[in-house]
C-alpha cells in the first residue's frame, strides 16, 4: 500500500547570527545552509499493517509522513501511496487517505462537531447512509455521541482529539497517517484513544504509519518500528527485535539471604557490571549481555541468594540509545 | 454542481459563526458605511471646482463609483477573509490538512469563509449602484445595463485575481505585509475614471495590472454601449491572469515546506 525508495527532503534555512549588525547585513546577503530532514528513505507499509515511525525531536518523522500525504514535495526519491504519486494531489488519492496531526486542529473551532462532519460529507461525497453508519459507529466507539452538538472550542482537549479522529475516519480511509495523536492528553483518554485504534484497525485493515513521543502508544499499537535519527531510517523491524539486536545488556537482580554488604562487595558488584543499585537486601545491575551466564555464576558462588533473575531492559532505553537523543517519555 | 453545495455549506457556517460575534458584526457594517460616504464625497467635491472628469458628469462617475464600491463590497463578503487568514496558514502549517482534502486547495482556501457581516455591506453597496442609476439623465438601455453587471462581475474576479498574485509570494517570502499594501495602494488606480490617465498608463492599467478592468471599463461600457472591443479585452485578460494566477499557486505549493509539528 506504502512504497518509498530513497525518498529525500532537503530544506534550505537561513543561517543568521545573533544581533542588529547581522540582521543589518543579512538584508543585502544572506549565508543559507542545507539542512537534511529526510535521507534516503526505503520501506513498505503493507494493509492492515500500524508502523511506529520514532525519532528525537527534529529527526525528519513529520517531514516524512508530510511527503507522503503529499503536502510537501521531496528532494529526490519516489513514493507510492495506493499506487498514487502523493504529491501530485489526485483527488482519487486523497479521498483515500487520512491525516491526524495531535498538535493541528482540523475541525471548525466555532463549530459542533456534527456540523463540521457535514462538511466533510460533502469534501468526500459519502453516501447519507454510509455517512450515518459510519458516524454512528465511530461515535459510539469513541463514547461521544452527547457531544456532538457541542462547539469544538467549548469540548476538552481529550473530547476534540475523539472528534478529530472521528472527522479524519468518516470517510474510510484506506491509509492513515497519525502523526502523535496522543500528545498532551490524560492517560485514560490515551488508553481509549489507543484502544479506538486498534478496534479501527481490526475493522477497516487500513494501513497506518504512527509517529509518537508516548512508548505506551507504540508498545500496545505497533508490531514492527522504523527509528530514525537525523532523517536517516536507522531500525525497521519488529519492536522486540530491537531489544535482542541492539540492547547491549541485561540487568541482573539479586535479592541475598539476611547479609549485610560491606564496601568490599560493593566493589565487586562494580567490576561486575554498570548501574549498581542497592535496596537493603536487594542488588541490581546492568551487565553486559555476553558476560551474563558468568557474572551469574559467579555471584551465586561468592553470594548466598535467595533470588536471582536476569531481565531484557526496557524497550525505550534501548531506542533512547538508537535514537542518539534522551527525549523518549515513558508513562 | 459538487462546487456549489460545498460553497453552500460554506455560507451555511460562515453564517452561524458570524452571528457569534455580534459587536464585530456591527462594527464591520460601521466602518465599510464611513469607507462608502468617504469614496463618494471626493467626488461631490472634485465636482465643485469642474463639470466633467475624464470625459464623465458627476452622475456618471456617481454610477463608477458605486460600481466599484459594488465590486469591493462582493470581494469583501466572499474572499478579504480567506485572503487575511492565507499568509497564517502558511507560515504556521496550517495549510496541511487544506492539502490533504479531494477537493480544489485553491477554492477552498478562497472560498471557505464568507465573511457574513460584511454581507449587509454588499446590500447597502447595491442600493448605492440602484440609486446613481436612477439618477442618470435620459432612457437606461437594457442591453448595456446587462454588460454593465456582467462586466462588473468579471471585475471581481480580475480584482481577485491580482489581489492573489501579491498574496502567493508569502510561500516564498513567509511574510507579504509590503507587497499587501502595494496591492491595496494600488487598487486605488482603479477606482479612478480610465480617461484621466496617459494613453501608456491606461494601456498599462487595461492589461498588465488591469486594475481598470475592475469598474472604469465596465462603466464605460454602460455609459457607450457594447464595443466588442473592450469587452474581449475584458474578459481575455481576466481569464489568462485567472489560469497565470492558478500556475503560480500551483508552484508556490510546490514550494511549500509546511511548518515543524
Amino acid at each position: 500500500m506504502i512504497k518509498v525508495q530513497n525518498l529525500r527532503k532537503v530544506f534550505r534555512v537561513h543561517k543568521k547570527p545573533p544581533g542588529l549588525s547581522a540582521s543589518l547585513k543579512s538584508l543585502f546577503r544572506r549565508d543559507w545552509i542545507e539542512k537534511v530532514a529526510v535521507e534516503g528513505a526505503d520501506f513498505t507499509v503493507e494493509e492492515g499493517e500500524i508502523v511506529g515511525l520514532i525519532g528525537a525531536n527534529g529527526a525528519g518523522k513529520t517531514t516524512l509522513v508530510k511527503m507522503l500525504s503529499g503536502i510537501i514535495h521531496p528532494s529526490a526519491g519516489e513514493a507510492r501511496v495506493l499506487g498514487y504519486n502523493p504529491w501530485e494531489k489526485q483527488d482519487a488519492f486523497r479521498r483515500q487517505i487520512s491525516l491526524i496531526m495531535g498538535q493541528k486542529a482540523q475541525l471548525w473551532w466555532d463549530l459542533p462537531g456534527a456540523d463540521c462532519f457535514q462538511l466533510l460529507r460533502e469534501i468526500y461525497q459519502i453516501p447519507q447512509q454510509q455517512f450515518d453508519h459510519q458516524l454512528n459507529r465511530l461515535t459510539q466507539l469513541l463514547n461521544v455521541g452527547e457531544e456532538l452538538n457541542i462547539q469544538i472550542r467549548r469540548l476538552s482537549l481529550g473530547e476534540r482529539m475523539k472528534m478529530e479522529l472521528i472527522a479524519a475516519l468518516l470517510h474510510s480511509p484506506r491509509v492513515v497517517y497519525l502523526d502523535e495523536p496522543t500528545i498532551g492528553l490524560d492517560i485514560t483518554t490515551q488508553k481509549a484513544v489507543r484502544d479506538f485504534l486498534l478496534s479501527y484497525r481490526k475493522e477497516e485493515s487500513p494501513a497506518m504509519i504512527l509517529t509518537s513521543h508516548y512508548m505506551e502508544d507504540i508498545e500496545r499499537l505497533c508490531e514492527r518500528i522504523i527509528i530514525i535519527r537525523e532523517g536517516e531510517l536507522i531500525y525497521d523491524g519488529s519492536l522486540r527485535k530491537v531489544i535482542e539486536q541492539y540492547a547491549p545488556y541485561k540487568r541482573l537482580t539479586l535479592h541475598l539471604q539476611n547479609q549485610t554488604l560491606d564496601e568490599s562487595s560493593k566493589e565487586i558488584f562494580s567490576k561486575m557490571g554498570e548501574k549498581v543499585k542497592i535496596q537493603s537486601d536487594q542488588v541490581s545491575i546492568q551487565v553486559p549481555r555476553t558476560n551474563v551466564t558468568e557474572v551469574a555464576a559467579e555471584l551465586l558462588r561468592r553470594f548466598k541468594i535467595h533470588d536471582l533473575s536476569i531481565d531484557e531492559p526496557e524497550i525505550s532505553d534501548t531506542i533512547e540509545i538508537l535514537m542518539g537523543g534522551k527525549d523518549f517519555r515513558q508513562e | 454542481m459538487r462546487y456549489l453545495r460545498l460553497y453552500g455549506q460554506f455560507l451555511k457556517f460562515s453564517f452561524s459563526r458570524s452571528l457569534e460575534y455580534r459587536l464585530d458584526f456591527w462594527f464591520r457594517i460601521i466602518m465599510d458605511c464611513v469607507f462608502y460616504l468617504v469614496e463618494i464625497s471626493i467626488f461631490l467635491v472634485l465636482y465643485q471646482h469642474t463639470d466633467l472628469l475624464g470625459g464623465w458628469s458627476l452622475d456618471q462617475t456617481l454610477v463608477f463609483v458605486c460600481g466599484y464600491l459594488v465590486v469591493d463590497a462582493v470581494h469583501m463578503t466572499v474572499f478579504s477573509s480567506n485572503m487575511w487568514w492565507l499568509p497564517i496558514y502558511v507560515n504556521k502549517g496550517d495549510l496541511d490538512y487544506y492539502l490533504v482534502r479531494p477537493v480544489s486547495s485553491l477554492f477552498f482556501l478562497s472560498l471557505r469563509d464568507f465573511a457574513a457581516n460584511s454581507f449587509l455591506n454588499l446590500i447597502i453597496a447595491a442600493g448605492l449602484l440602484v440609486w446613481s442609476i436612477l439618477r442618470l439623465p435620459g432612457e437606461i438601455s437594457a442591453v448595456n445595463l446587462f454588460w454593465y453587471l456582467f462586466l462588473l462581475g468579471n471585475g471581481v474576479v480580475v480584482h481577485y485575481t491580482m489581489q492573489m498574485f501579491f498574496e502567493i509570494p508569502v510561500f516564498w517570502l513567509h511574510t507579504n505585509r509590503g507587497l499587501l499594501n502595494a496591492f491595496f495602494s494600488s487598487t486605488k488606480l482603479g477606482e479612478r475614471p480610465d480617461a484621466i490617465y496617459p494613453t501608456w498608463t491606461r494601456r498599462i492599467l487595461l492589461t498588465v495590472i488591469p486594475f481598470l478592468l475592475i469598474a472604469a471599463v465596465p462603466a464605460r461600457v454602460f455609459f457607450e454601449g457594447p464595443s466588442i472591443e473592450l469587452i474581449s479585452l475584458s474578459l481575455g485578460v481576466s481569464a489568462i491572469m485567472f489560469l497565470l494566477m492558478v500556475a503560480f499557486w500551483k508552484l508556490a505549493l510546490r514550494s511549500y515546506s509546511s511548518a515543524s509539528s
